[in-house]
């Protein structure tokens, strides 16, 4: 980011809504692009023609190359961009609804009620198979999400965005000590649990795709209705109020819809948390304070950047692949610095 | 920070790996009174350890903390430790399977995690652990384990044969370590169990004798495939000497090259005639081996030769003779024509 730039961010100034419109048109039409490169390319080499054709004669007896094409890259893509899209729009929501500029799913409980639930299904109910712990950390993190909210919400003055942060972070406390408890004394819930430890797009096929897409799609959605109310939430409690905004029902549907996208996200992948973290600050970057805006582009970003670092994992990790929650690590962290470091981040 | 949980991720497979590590007990050692009890021998007392460095005591250790596999070994030949420390629940760990543990107290049930308050009170005069010359340390003490848990080391001296090329390193170490310790080696559950391992594995060698097999060892899980690398898995370089090839990965993890991580796309990168399955987690693997579309890519997969594969736990004569008989028969009816 030029220092040109730096200087008109710092002079806040109203940005033209064409622009602005233009500027996700130009963002969205990178999506394709990218859907077609996380298609094409993966640490197995397979040819362009090959991938093509996989598409043309994908039958049963098809090709290893055909399999891979149709079977993991597809699901993998689809899944990459309708969690990305939603862990941008989550961190955008919980952002705007905290009022805090370092909140993100984890905050919420999230990661921790969906960990305690698979690892609770393995050990105490005895549960297996990835359909079962996809389910079981979606009702988790659901459960969580509620739990926080509700005990955020006791007190004088209703769910406000310290408590709820406390109350988040007192959860998640609770839940992860629970749930290292139980891992401790099992080798073999150990084993399975890896799988959600690091933030990963690998090996989630169509039966995961297909099970947590609608409560991707529809909390993405609903994320994207939701603009009016953060802006006034902006404004601060008071001034919400008086534009008429009930500051007690808005913040219950914005925590729902919160749930669900993180909820569905983690399920899919595991905890992912940078995405949700750094995202909604460039997209204020980029657009202003405006959450109309900021939500869109947060959304098309976020999908970019989770799909984006994959393609990136697969490419560079050999034989094998480098998780995706890898990647974000090692590409975020000096991004994250350099952002607050230049771009002094908006208040919120 | 992601990457610290790439490095977590690593270091619990290691974990893993090391948690089998441990051995094995033979069944009945019957009635060999305490420690040593065919007459402690005089002292002094040496033993060349793994590590190379000789460790010399006055009188002859009698009370003796093991780690869970070398116990199984030592109580074979009669030497009976006071006090084990394991990597897993003793009920769980396959080593102690069937050992008579009376009298012994438990240090540690859990990888890194050793009582060294309740071990000082036994006032053992020597610690038996393998030594694991690519970490260099003890098992139990390595580096990632507990600072208090390393406090063990300074109780007593700690020895211990070292992990490398075969499984009979360890079996004949502690062997040898038992006889210093005053067992009467000949006449013991041991020697019986050595008799039993030799037949097994002339059984072994001679139903090899009449295939052409290659084995790939694997541990599958939901987002990788992992190969081994039989270079760091002693039984799989035991079994490639005894005529069943065993691949060896071409690019093994530079960071832990235990094994070469294969994406599932590659997971057809080697075609082997069958494959041997992790045994700590041979039940899990099949079911999430299910739901990967490439696994059949794999042609000893889509012929279903996969076969249990004693990963990283063996260490005793009678363990190894149980394995071996188990293997020759899984292996009997592989069809050696399936792979490359």
């Amino acid at each position: 980011m030029s220092a040109a730039t730096v200087t008109a961010t710092a002079a806040p100034r109203r940005r033209r809504a064409s622009g602005l419109a233009a500027g996700l048109v130009l963002l969205a039409a990178l999506v394709p692009v990218l859907a077609f490169l996380s298609i094409t390319q993966g640490s197995r080499d397979i040819a362009l023609r090959d991938v093509l054709d996989a598409f043309g004669h994908f039958t049963q007896s098809s090709s290893v190359d055909d399999t891979v094409t149709v079977r993991l890259r597809v699901p993998r893509t689809i899944l990459g961009l309708l969690v990305g899209a939603a862990l941008g729009l989550a961190g955008t929501l919980l952002q705007g609804l905290t009022r805090n500029a370092l909140a993100d799913p984890g905050i919420m409980g999230v990661n921790a009620g969906a960990a305690f639930a698979v690892v609770g299904s393995i050990t105490l109910l005895g549960v297996s198979g990835l359909g079962f712990h996809v389910a079981a950390a979606f009702v988790g993190a659901l459960a969580a999400t509620a739990l926080v909210y509700a005990v955020g919400s006791l007190g004088r003055d209703g769910a406000t965005p310290v408590k709820m942060a406390l109350a988040g972070a007192a959860i998640t406390a609770g839940l992860t000590a629970v749930t290292t408890g139980l891992l401790l004394t099992d080798l073999a819930a150990q084993q399975q649990y890896r799988f959600w430890q690091v933030g990963s797009l690998a090996g989630r096929y169509a039966p995961i795709v297909t099970g947590v897409a609608p409560f991707l799609a529809a909390g993405v959605v609903g994320a994207l209705l939701c603009g009016r109310w953060l802006n006034a939430l902006a404004l601060g409690d008071d001034a919400a109020r008086g534009l008429g905004v009930s500051l007690g029902r808005t913040r219950v549907v914005l925590f729902l819809v919160v749930g669900l996208l993180c909820g569905a996200a983690t399920a899919a992948c595991g905890p992912i948390v940078f995405v949700g973290l750094v995202v909604p600050h460039v997209a204020r970057f980029l657009c202003g304070p405006d959450y109309r805006w900021v939500l869109p582009y947060a959304m098309v970003l976020g999908a970019l950047l989770l799909l984006g670092a994959d393609v990136l994992g697969r490419v560079l990790g050999g034989t094998g692949e480098l998780q995706v929650g890898v990647v974000l690590g090692i590409l975020g962290a000096p991004f994250f610095v350099l952002l607050v470091r230049y771009a002094r981040l908006a208040e919120l | 920070m992601r990457l610290r949980l790439a490095v977590a991720t690593a270091a619990s497979l290691a974990l893993a790996l090391s948690a089998c590590s441990s051995d094995v007990a033979d069944d009945d050692d019957d009635a060999k009174p305490a420690s040593g009890a065919s007459a402690t021998p005089e002292g002094p007392w040496t033993f060349t350890d793994g590590s190379g460095e000789v460790v010399e005591l006055d009188q002859v250790p009698t009370r003796i903390i093991a780690h869970a596999p070398a116990a199984a070994a030592l109580i074979s030949y009669g030497i009976r430790p006071v006090g084990i420390y394991g990597d897993e629940p003793v009920d769980t760990d396959p080593n102690l399977d069937g050992v008579d543990l009376t009298g012994i107290e438990i240090l540690g049930e859990e990888w890194g995690s050793i009582d060294v308050a309740k071990a000082s009170t036994l006032a053992p005069d020597l610690i038996v652990a393998d030594w694991w010359p690519a970490e260099k340390a003890h098992s139990g003490l390595e580096n990632s384990v507990k600072a208090k848990s390393k406090k063990l080391a300074e109780l007593a001296p700690v020895v211990g044969p070292s992990q490398g090329g075969s499984i009979l390193n360890l079996a004949e170490g502690y062997e040898d370590l038992a006889e210093t310790l005053g067992a009467d080696v000949e006449d013991s559950q041991g020697a019986e169990d050595k008799a039993a391992f030799e037949e097994a594995r002339d059984a072994f060698v001679a139903a090899m004798e009449d295939k052409d097999l290659t084995a790939l060892a694997v541990s599958p899980t939901a987002d990788l495939l992992y190969a081994a690398n039989p270079e760091y898995a002693p039984e799989l370089l035991d079994f490639t000497e005894w005529g069943l090839q065993v691949v060896t990965p071409d690019t093994p993890d530079p960071d832990f090259p235990y094994w070469e991580n294969l994406s599932w796309e590659n997971a057809d990168k080697y075609q082997p005639d069958v494959l041997l399955i992790d045994s700590r987690s041979f039940e899990e693997a099949k079911k999430t081996v299910a739901a990967q579309p490439t696994w059949t890519s794999i042609r000893a997969a889509e012929a279903g030769q996969l076969i249990e594969w004693p990963a990283f736990w063996l260490h005793t004569y009678a363990d190894y003779a149980d394995a071996l008989t188990k293997l020759t028969a899984d292996l009997a009816d592989v069809d050696d024509t399936i792979g490359d």
